[in-house]
């Protein structure tokens, strides 16, 4: 059974006085420990189909079935509860933290909301979790602003990864760190779907990081599915117009013609 | 301690910080200085400053020490000031916060609410307030407050919508907390900062508006105030100006000194946010 | 190839908290007139700082040491309408990049005329040119003229176009503008210019395009109203910093291919900046890998990528994520 069913989601909004539908009569699914990646041009509506699984925004139409219940019915203390199960890592690592919060705050936070933990077993935990990625447990005491770029997404992966989620969305999550730690937090997230299965719904606008780690590829034009399937295959031999001029217009390591 | 360095770099705010020192030494040292009633007879009436050594500035009509009577309404403005200003600026960030983070209907009647006090002229609410309620120095700074808190609250709400769009608050959600916790806890601490630069300007405007207060004869009659003193020297404004000129130096003294510091320490934050 | 720029033990140090951070370690290279070059990094290589400094667009408080000469021909008096040119022959001058203080020995031995020396004024972080050896009879020390001008002489292209286009001036005057600094010419003439501009960026409509306002255009097509401005007043060289970084894909490739046709139609030199090898690769002849501030190797494209001679522009070659790479989800699985 698919962990997260989403049918005939729209989502409009108004540009300058005219309804533009950011998502359109969309439908997919995540079974449990894959990763699906969106991809699409800007504009395509990957970013609203996020906030919309997250249930930041509220869909115009459509159904959306998580762990094999209706989550656009839930409200208030139950969707919040229910939010542990489904997590979010964010593309810009800073912005996705307060900016006066430390590592421990940070952390803490989702231990303490969700009753994971007791007042004093929490520090304890939040130097396991900062373990589990990758990092010193004395990272704690430092404030978001002082640790790097990939650091800060290692904590937002441990923030993801506290209330043990089964789903996380990854919205752009690699794209504003530079190479070296792009591939370590692939391999982390890699890693943490094969001991926890987690799923993953990855988001990304480059297709090299989408076929290196996701198993089915979504792509999208204008809110709508432009093609899906296998991701290496739909890489391959795309069928769509998107889906060539993606393909085309991927940066390749091969000598410069003048 | 970090922004001491930048505070003092303008000589306008350490002359302001001088000046509040100062002002917060007079009010300290003003009962071990002057330990009895500052409102008891001390000499005869009317004696002018400098020509009696224990009464350098000299008495007023019923004979009243000026000197002990300014050290003790240092207590008072200051005390107001301070009081009033931060009751302004709770009310203020909190009815903005709610507002901006709420949206909707309850952005609407707390906006509407706000409307409706910066319609009135501030220092008629206060007025108003104060003759109503009778006057004491919890009711004086009530309605200084009352009239002062809607500038920091239209503030607080333009800068809380702009946070509310940013990430770390649909993180913040993400993770399940709470709406109240998110508003109160990751929203409010991060749209102080401009609020807060209010507070000079609102702390200089309480004190003028407690002495105005004073000066009609609303302010608290069991303490001494700058306001009542220049009121009292008014009868006698011809014969003895002293008793007015004093009082308003010191009065005129902190308003800039709150001001210039004030300034300073907005310049030094605006200067540390560019600088990171 | 005659360089049309060499720069010389570049050090530049940022003061954070009353802390020195070096940004750049002591940089040697040219840059060949009429060359593509890139310079590649991850965060903290310094590289951006590498381009903020030829362009001189450093801030002032920044302390800088070494040299940038330039050889760039003296600019044009603006009504003349001589093509700009990068022949180095009509007159080589050089700016330079004084150290705070003291005054570098090397700057007292080659200034000739005391009086040059006293123009130069060795501001902390200023830019300053004079005439150099056997010029300098033939030619008064005129320093202000010889200095590269940004706008005039090189173009630079920033990441952001949001943050580098005025949001309230419609798009039309704002390269306008550019041309009016630069070019001795009336605003009508300067429209026409900045129409034919959108044209060759290839903004789609140019007419309405020319009285949009920056927030009526896509994030690819503010880039090519950028680009646009860049090249106003034809500079000799063209700077792009992290140009593409914040578009996608596609957007990407058609902003690529844009500024390789540019460069080549005008014949400007081109200094990229970013941290993808890949992209660099398909904009530049020559790669320069930075890391830490140093100059770690310089090399033709080619060699670069086929045979890098350090580690470090291995590691990057291999972060590449290629559509024919061995996809992680299969080297992890084997080791299990």
């Amino acid at each position: 059974m698919s962990l997260l069913t989403v049918s005939n989601l729209a989502k409009r909004y108004d540009s300058g006085g005219k309804p533009f539908a950011a998502v359109d009569d969309l439908s997919f699914e995540i079974n449990p420990a894959e990763t699906l990646a969106l991809a699409g041009p800007s504009g395509s509506g990957k970013s609203t189909i996020a906030r919309l699984v997250l249930r930041l925004i509220q869909p115009d139409a459509g159904r959306i079935d998580f762990e094999g219940s209706d989550f656009l019915a839930l409200t208030g203390a139950a969707l919040r509860a229910r939010r542990a199960r489904l997590q979010m890592v964010f593309q810009d690592p800073l912005a996705a933290f307060n900016p006066r919060a430390t590592v421990a705050r940070v952390l803490d936070d989702p231990l303490r909301i969700h009753g994971i933990a007791s007042r004093a077993e929490r520090p304890r935990r939040v130097a396991a979790l900062l373990e589990r990625v990758g990092l010193n447990a004395g990272l704690a005491a430092r404030a978001i602003h002082e640790i790097s770029g990939g650091q800060r997404q290692r904590v937002a992966i441990a923030r993801a990864i506290a209330t043990k989620p089964s789903l996380i969305v990854l919205d752009e999550a690699v794209s504003a760190l530079d190479v070296s730690v792009r591939g370590q937090i692939l391999e982390l997230l890699i890693d943490l779907q094969r001991q926890e299965r987690i799923a993953y719904l990855f988001i990304s606008h480059d297709l090299g990081v989408i076929r290196a780690v996701a198993h089915r590829v979504v792509l999208l034009d204008a809110g709508r599915i432009a093609e899906s399937g296998d991701a290496r295959a739909v890489i391959a031999n795309p069928q769509s117009a998107i889906g060539k001029a993606l393909v085309a217009a991927a940066p390749r390591l091969t000598r410069n013609r003048p | 301690m970090k922004r001491l360095p930048h505070l003092f770099r303008s000589p306008e705010a350490i002359a302001g910080a001088l000046i509040l020192a100062l002002l917060a030494a007079m009010a300290l040292a003003a009962p071990l200085l002057f330990p009895g009633d500052p409102q008891a007879i001390a000499g005869p009436a009317l004696l002018p400053p400098f020509q009696d050594w224990s009464l350098p500035l000299g008495t007023d009509r019923l004979g009243r020490d000026v000197l002990a009577e300014l050290f003790h309404g240092a207590r008072t403005s200051l005390a107001v000031g301070l009081a009033a200003a931060a009751a302004a600026l709770l009310i203020g960030a909190l009815v903005g916060t709610l507002a901006g983070f709420a949206g909707g209907l309850v952005d609407e009647v707390l906006m509407r609410i706000t409307d409706a006090f910066q319609t009135v002229p501030s220092f008629l609410l206060a007025l108003a307030f104060v003759s109503i309620v009778g006057p004491s120095l919890g009711v004086v700074v009530a309605a200084i407050a009352l009239s002062a808190w809607t500038g920091p609250a239209r503030v607080a709400r333009a800068e809380v919508l702009s946070i509310r769009e940013r990430d770390y608050v649909a993180g913040a959600r993400v993770i399940g907390m709470h709406p109240l916790e998110i508003a109160f806890r990751e929203v409010l601490p991060n749209a102080l900062p401009p609020v807060l630069a209010l507070s000079s300007v609102i702390v200089a405007a309480a004190i003028l508006t407690e002495a105005a207060l004073s000066f009609l004869g609303l302010g608290d009659p069991n303490r001494v105030t700058w306001g009542g003193m220049i009121a009292e020297g008014r009868t006698v404004l011809r014969t003895a100006p002293f008793l007015s000129i004093v009082p308003g130096v010191a009065l005129v003294l902190t308003v800039l000194g709150v001001y210039l510091a004030g300034e300073g320490v907005v310049e030094s934050t605006a200067m540390r946010r560019s600088l990171s | 190839m005659t360089a049309l720029l060499s720069i010389r033990d570049l050090k530049v140090a940022y003061r954070r908290d009353g802390v020195a951070v070096q940004a750049l370690k002591g940089v040697g290279l040219d840059v060949e007139a009429g060359e593509r070059l890139a310079f590649i990094g991850e965060s903290g290589s310094g590289k951006s700082t590498l381009a903020l400094a030829v362009a001189g667009l450093l801030a002032k408080t920044v302390e800088i040491g070494g040299t940038i000469d330039w050889s760039i021909a003296k600019s044009q008096p603006s009504h003349s309408f001589a093509p700009p040119s990068v022949l180095p022959d009509i007159s080589p001058t050089r700016g330079e990049i004084e150290p705070s203080s003291p005054p570098s020995p090397i700057s007292n031995v080659a200034g000739g005329d005391p009086t040059a020396e006293l123009l130069i004024s060795p501001q902390l972080g200023e830019m300053s040119g004079r005439t150099e050896g056997g010029a300098v009879e033939r030619q008064p020390s005129r320093p202000r003229d010889t200095i590269p001008r940004l706008g005039r002489d090189i173009g630079f292209v920033f990441q952001d176009p949001s943050s580098s286009l005025d949001p309230v001036m419609q798009v039309g005057k704002q390269i306008a503008e550019v041309i009016r600094t630069h070019l001795d010419v009336s605003w009508k003439d300067a429209y026409t210019r900045a129409k034919t501009l959108l044209e060759r960026v290839r903004l789609p409509d140019p007419d309405s395009a020319l009285h949009a306002y920056p927030h009526q255009l896509s994030g690819g097509q503010k880039q090519r109203v950028a680009i646009a401005a860049a090249i106003a007043a034809a500079p000799k060289l063209l700077i792009a910093d992290e140009a593409t970084s914040a578009l996608d894909t596609i957007v990407q490739a058609e902003i690529v291919a844009l500024i390789r046709r540019l460069v080549a139609e005008d014949g400007m030199t081109l200094i990229v900046i970013s941290h993808d090898i890949a992209l660099a690769a398909t904009l530049a002849d020559r790669i320069a890998v930075l890391r830490h501030g140093e100059l770690l190797e310089l090399g033709e494209n080619q060699q670069i990528i086929e045979a890098p001679r350090h580690a470090y522009t291995r590691s990057l070659l291999d972060a590449h994520l290629g559509l024919d790479a061995k996809p992680m989800l299969d080297r992890q699985g084997a080791s299990e």
